[in-house]
């Protein structure tokens, strides 16, 4: 590339960045910032700023330009080391781009630059991650991400307002969720949350259909960890119900903590639902609920520990513990009604301890009784135990209540 | 031979990583028809699953298990 091809590429982006302000092209606008993009016009520009000594220079001699010096100088800076693969320094710059082009779009009486801004959005989360992964491989601290979310609320509170543009604010909250999700730090979403949640100025359903999926997703997920499953329940249904159907990754995504949290309100998944999604690691689960087969559920919790400890829903899934022992009592209890009808409803300990043992796991009479108590306390079993005889007496009507979509007693 | 069971542990791996659970963007301007969403995924569920059916492998092993100690003692 000769300098003249250089010094007419970078004088074209100028004159497109002015353009787009001037005539409030927001589509042109946004283009111009999408650096994580690779788009050929970006990278040849990252070209034509290595060969052009003093880029600045030519933003500041036109009033055109150099009114917009503060975002210009430094996007430039972030371009030309993001061609370089100097990820830190085009973070850095991008941020002081970021930072100004929040000062003018608060100026901006309408929405027009509100594309742009979810390219900035998105393209100051993705670079301080590439960030991060720099300074950990050169033994530094990766801090750039935690910015990245402090740069962020600072575009949320301008986009909490009353006008137009608050139709974005839930595309932010979506990246400061995934910016707290892979920092580990998911309880700074809760002021978020609240703002979005209680604020009067927020109306759900006037958010673009996608943030709201996402935003679902992700609360729903806080919910799962809160042990909320009701209210995980609702919100991972609304995302897998309004989800693209031609975006299976993300349906997958959301099954993959939905049928946890279904599974702890007593609703299976159908097989060709986890074999359709690839989400077979929950097929044993199902069966061992099915059958009362509590070997084959701490089978499948083991085969599949890592995956479900990364997901956050290995807890939920030991907890179905309770609902196995009660399918295995209830079968015991039908297959003595089968036998012996006026004595079914007395179940001897000996035979839990029994058909324990068959499913090799080693239990006395004592911690089965501990097990039974616990059952009956949770409303999954109704009886009462005749204790010196070892027998547990079962309720006549409805002695194994069904959860029906509600969550076992805590 | 020696080199199968690497093939398979580095299938593992891969899939062991698949993801940390971070949500794919939708495009900024990706619409899609109210219609179609989520209808057949939202029919995949069964919530009256749990019957008085004993007549499965397993409840018929365990019958058999329940009968025989019934029987020895």
């Amino acid at each position: 590339m000769s300098m003249g091809e250089a010094h007419r590429r970078i004088t074209e982006y100028l004159n497109r960045f002015s353009d787009a302000i001037s005539s409030q092209d927001g589509a042109t606008f946004k283009s111009l910032f999408a650096l994580s993009s690779n788009s050929p016009f970006l990278l040849s520009l990252g070209d034509a700023l290595n060969l052009f000594q003093d880029p600045n220079r030519l933003i500041k001699q036109s009033d055109n330009y150099s009114q917009f010096a503060d975002i210009l100088v430094p996007l430039f800076r972030s371009l030309l080391n993001y061609r370089q693969n100097n990820l830190l320094e085009a973070y850095n710059a991008f941020e002081k781009t970021a930072n100004a082009f929040i000062q003018e779009f608060r100026n901006w009486e309408s929405a027009w630059a509100l594309e742009a801004l979810y390219v900035i959005v998105y393209d100051i989360r993705v670079l301080a991650e590439k960030a991060d992964k720099e300074l950990a491989s050169n033994g530094k601290s990766p801090e750039k991400l935690k910015g990245a979310g402090s740069v962020l609320m600072k575009f949320f509170g301008t986009l909490a307002g009353k006008g137009s543009k608050r139709v974005g604010a839930l595309y932010v909250t979506c990246q400061l969720f995934k910016i707290y999700f892979k920092l580990g730090t998911v309880h700074l979403c809760r002021s978020v949350i609240r703002s979005i949640e209680t604020a009067r100025i927020f109306d759900f359903e006037e958010f673009p259909k996608r943030d709201k999926v996402t935003y679902m997703y992700y609360t729903g997920r806080l919910e799962v960890f809160n042990e909320n499953f009701p209210a995980a329940d609702y919100k991972l249904s609304y995302a897998l119900k309004h989800c693209n159907p031609q975006s299976e990754a993300n349906i997958r995504m959301i099954l993959k903590h939905l049928i946890p949290v279904k599974l702890s309100i007593g609703i299976l998944p159908k097989n060709s639902l986890l074999e359709k999604y690839n989400l077979l690691e929950y097929s044993k689960i199902v069966q061992a609920l099915r059958r009362g087969d509590l070997r084959l559920l701490r089978c499948a919790l083991q085969d599949h520990e890592d995956r479900f400890l990364r997901s956050g829903v290995y807890l939920v899934l030991e907890k179905l513990e309770l609902q196995v022992y009660q399918r295995l009592v209830k079968k015991i209890y039908i297959i003595q009604k089968q036998k012996d009808p006026g004595r079914a409803h007395q179940v001897k300990l000996e035979v839990i301890v029994k058909a324990l043992k068959w499913l090799e796991i080693d239990m006395d009479v004592d911690e089965v009784e501990c097990i039974v108590a616990i059952l009956i306390y949770k409303n999954l079993m109704k009886g009462y135990f005749a204790h010196k005889s070892k027998v547990v007496v079962l309720s006549k009507q409805d002695p194994f209540p069904k959860l029906n979509g509600k969550p076992v007693n805590s | 031979m020696a080199t199968e069971p690497k093939a398979v542990t580095e299938d593992v791996k891969i899939d062991l990583f698949e993801d940390d659970d971070e949500f794919e963007e939708f495009e900024i301007n990706e619409e899609w028809d109210d219609k179609e969403e989520g209808k057949e995924v939202t029919q995949q569920w069964e919530d009256d699953w749990d019957d008085d059916d004993v007549s499965d492998d397993f409840s018929l092993q365990l019958k058999r298990e329940l009968e025989s100690n019934t029987n020895k003692n």
